[in-house]
């Protein structure tokens, strides 16, 4: 029986054929608007990406990445200060309640010289009254009146300023050692929370240095990651090649077959087996039909796929980092502020506490001279003691009332021996207390703290970097917010190709039905009927012009009745081999 | 800047190539059939071809072959992008004188590599 060309399925796979030919000029251009709608996108993802990266590199920039080592130093030259300084305010205190004490036992010894002053003034008068009692035999002890007269005034006068500085050192040292010990205290307090609040900074900076760096970081993963989707899609736009060279082979297949079903012989067996090999063919094609849907349906779903995820984007977390870097930079600088304050505070009171050692220093050079001087007396007044008793003892019974004197004059000269011994004493322990106070005093030098005047100059330093960092992450930031929203508004335009190229392959489905149907109108046998040889002609006959891998897996697959071959998935693309 | 030339009768591949290799910063000329190829190579200078093998008119091998006889590219970098990947078509290809073989789909970030590697 042969096949009339008007017969109904030969209109069929007419119209199939021609189908298929529409629908490769009109796939060109779906194709072509969706690669378009795809460079665009990956271009602005590229923008998208090169800004995160900035970001990124700003944020893991050494200037950036140092702050958090440079506020924990900071942090911890402020912690040494504030002990030492503790301490040695600590230290202070003794000092000034050992020097009042010391300054009390002088007080004691002023007063015993004061009296001793008066006692020698007297001894002078009754000399005098003595002197000129004797007359004549007197004329040798008008010395002795004029060496007590003279040893009066200068102990007196020595005594007078020995007592005016005591008194003016306890007065200085009383209100030194009210404001130490009311402060001491409350520099305590201040000093603890301070510590607290430095280390609650330092929690905070080294927390938000974390989360600086996860952020960008997590951004640019999420953008990489559609730039990885928008690369696999523009792959598989590349793919359309093969996909049009099925459906070109698909018609080139129909046009086939057509021919053949005009030749049909009119032979039972060859009619059978055309017949046969027909109907093979016809299930080839409309395997390499369903091969085309499934890839299509698969690109579809990947522009979609990848349209949603852009418009997921967001970019909160990233345009958060600049005022994130700007509040910690605030936070700090607040804490070096306070820091700054305390050294300011520190210093006053360092002003003080070097005056007072100045005037300990002085006091232990004052006693040190009268101790001199009084050494100088003792020495007099015993000279004078054993010449007074000698000249005495010369005149005999009438200078008894010399005499007299003379002993007191001794004993006065053994009072101050033992003043002078006392004098001596007390400048050892003033001397002794200088020595053991001088270490102290290293904290309170003028020249400040090294350790933490470098590391404030480092965090001040620091802060200045991060601040720069903080506005050029907000300069990013607000660029990236505006590309997202450019790559978001093309997003529209990529999905009205999505839907362009699905309704433009729509058409397969039912080019594709009608020739499944047509062979039971025509009533062909089924492929089941091929013998080997049918199988490996139709195969030849069929695969002739393909260009593929993928339409010879199809067309074998076809042949064994077996399901179709898992798509190529080639969304990364393939490598280039070099020869 | 450096010259290249995509010949291949799909316009969106001709886009794809092109769109891969200007953001990197190549001039990009596009050719619809090996005839054109040729002709465009005939007129200027390229510094690599990157050519479809299946086209109307003068398929790969055969321009490949025509190139090889112009003057000056003799030792042009020329890739084959194809859907084909059967041995005996890369054997021809590599005797009519193609220096490499891509089978489409590309992928983007291997082939500006190798384009930097071949192209100094």
């Amino acid at each position: 029986m042969v096949v009339a060309a008007g017969s109904l399925a030969f209109q069929t796979f007419e119209r199939a054929e021609a189908g298929i030919a529409s629908l490769l000029r009109e796939a060109e251009d779906a194709i072509a608007a969706v690669a378009g709608g795809f460079e665009e996108l990956a271009k602005q993802t590229d923008g998208v990406l090169l800004l995160a990266g900035q970001i990124v590199a700003c944020v893991e920039d050494e200037r950036v990445r140092s702050m958090l080592p440079r506020v924990q130093s900071l942090g911890g030259a402020a912690r040494v200060f504030i002990h030492e300084r503790l301490q040695a305010t600590a230290g202070v205190l003794e000092m000034v309640t050992a020097e009042a004490r010391l300054l009390e036992r002088l007080s004691q010894l002023t007063r015993a010289q004061r009296s001793i002053a008066r006692e020698t003034q007297t001894l002078s008068v009754l000399t005098n009254i003595e002197v000129a009692r004797l007359g004549q035999l007197g004329v040798g002890f008008q010395y002795l009146a004029r060496q007590l007269d003279e040893f009066s005034q200068s102990v007196a006068a020595d005594t007078k300023q020995l007592a005016l500085h005591t008194e003016e050192r306890q007065t200085s040292l009383r209100d030194t050692q009210r404001r130490f010990t009311a402060g001491l205290p409350r520099i305590q307090k201040e000093f603890a929370r301070i510590e607290a609040d430095l280390e609650g900074a330092l929690s905070k900076a080294a927390a938000s240095q974390t989360e600086l760096a996860r952020a960008p970081e997590q951004f640019q993963g999420v953008v990489g990651e559609i730039a990885s989707q928008i690369a696999g899609v523009v792959a598989a736009v590349q793919g359309h090649d093969i996909t049009r060279q099925q459906l070109e082979h698909v018609r080139s297949g129909l046009l086939l077959i057509l021919k053949k079903m005009e030749g049909l012989d009119e032979l039972a067996t060859e009619a059978a087996s055309g017949q046969a090999r027909i109907a093979a063919g016809l299930n080839i094609q409309v395997y390499q039909l369903r091969s085309v849907e499934a890839t299509v349906d698969h690109w579809v779903a990947q522009i979609g796929e990848c349209s949603q995820n852009i418009l997921r984007i967001g970019a909160s977390e990233v345009v958060a980092i600049g005022p994130a870097v700007l509040e910690q930079e605030r936070e700090l600088s607040s804490q070096l502020q306070r820091i700054e304050h305390l050294e300011e505070e520190c210093e006053a009171d360092s002003a003080e506490v070097r005056s007072t050692f100045d005037g300990l220093a002085n006091l232990m050079q004052l006693v040190g001279e009268h101790v001199e001087r009084s050494r100088t007396v003792r020495d007099r007044l015993q000279l004078l003691t054993f010449n007074s008793i000698v000249e005495a003892s010369h005149l005999g019974s009438q200078a008894d009332a010399i005499l007299e004197i003379s002993q007191c004059i001794k004993r006065i000269s053994s009072d101050w021996s033992e003043l002078t011994d006392r004098s001596a004493q007390v400048k050892e322990e003033i001397l002794q207390l200088v020595e053991k106070t001088r270490g102290g005093m290293q904290t309170f030098s003028e020249g400040g703290d090294g350790a933490l005047g470098m590391a404030q100059a480092e965090t001040r330093e620091g802060l200045k970097n991060l601040h720069i960092a903080a506005e050029f992450a907000a300069s990013r930031a607000a660029e990236v917010e505006a590309a997202i929203a450019r790559l978001q508004a093309r997003v529209g335009v990529v999905d009205a190709a999505r839907e362009r190229l699905q309704a433009c392959f729509n058409a397969i489905d039912g080019i594709r039905k009608e020739i499944e149907a047509s062979p039971r109108q025509t009533a062909y046998a089924a492929t089941q009927g091929l013998t080997r040889g049918d199988h490996a002609q139709v195969e030849e006959m069929f695969s002739a012009s393909y260009t593929t891998e993928m339409e010879r897996e199809v067309l074998r697959a076809a042949l064994c009745g077996g399901p179709l071959p898992a798509m190529l998935q080639s969304l990364q693309g393939n490598s280039v081999e070099l020869f | 800047m450096k010259q290249i030339l995509t010949v291949d009768d799909s316009a969106s591949i001709r886009q794809m190539v092109s769109f891969t290799l200007t953001k990197t910063g190549y001039v990009v000329t596009e050719a619809v059939d090996g005839r054109d190829g040729l002709s465009q190579c005939g007129r200027q200078k390229f510094d690599l071809i990157i050519t479809d093998l299946n086209m109307p008119n003068l398929d790969g091998i055969q321009m490949i072959a025509a190139i090889r006889k112009l003057p000056g590219y003799a030792f042009t970098p020329i890739l084959m992008l194809t859907t084909e990947s059967q041995v005996e078509k890369k054997d021809a290809g590599r005797k009519a004188g193609a220096t490499g073989w891509i089978v489409k789909p590309f992928n983007a970030d291997q082939l500006i590599a190798v384009v930097l590697k071949l192209v100094k």
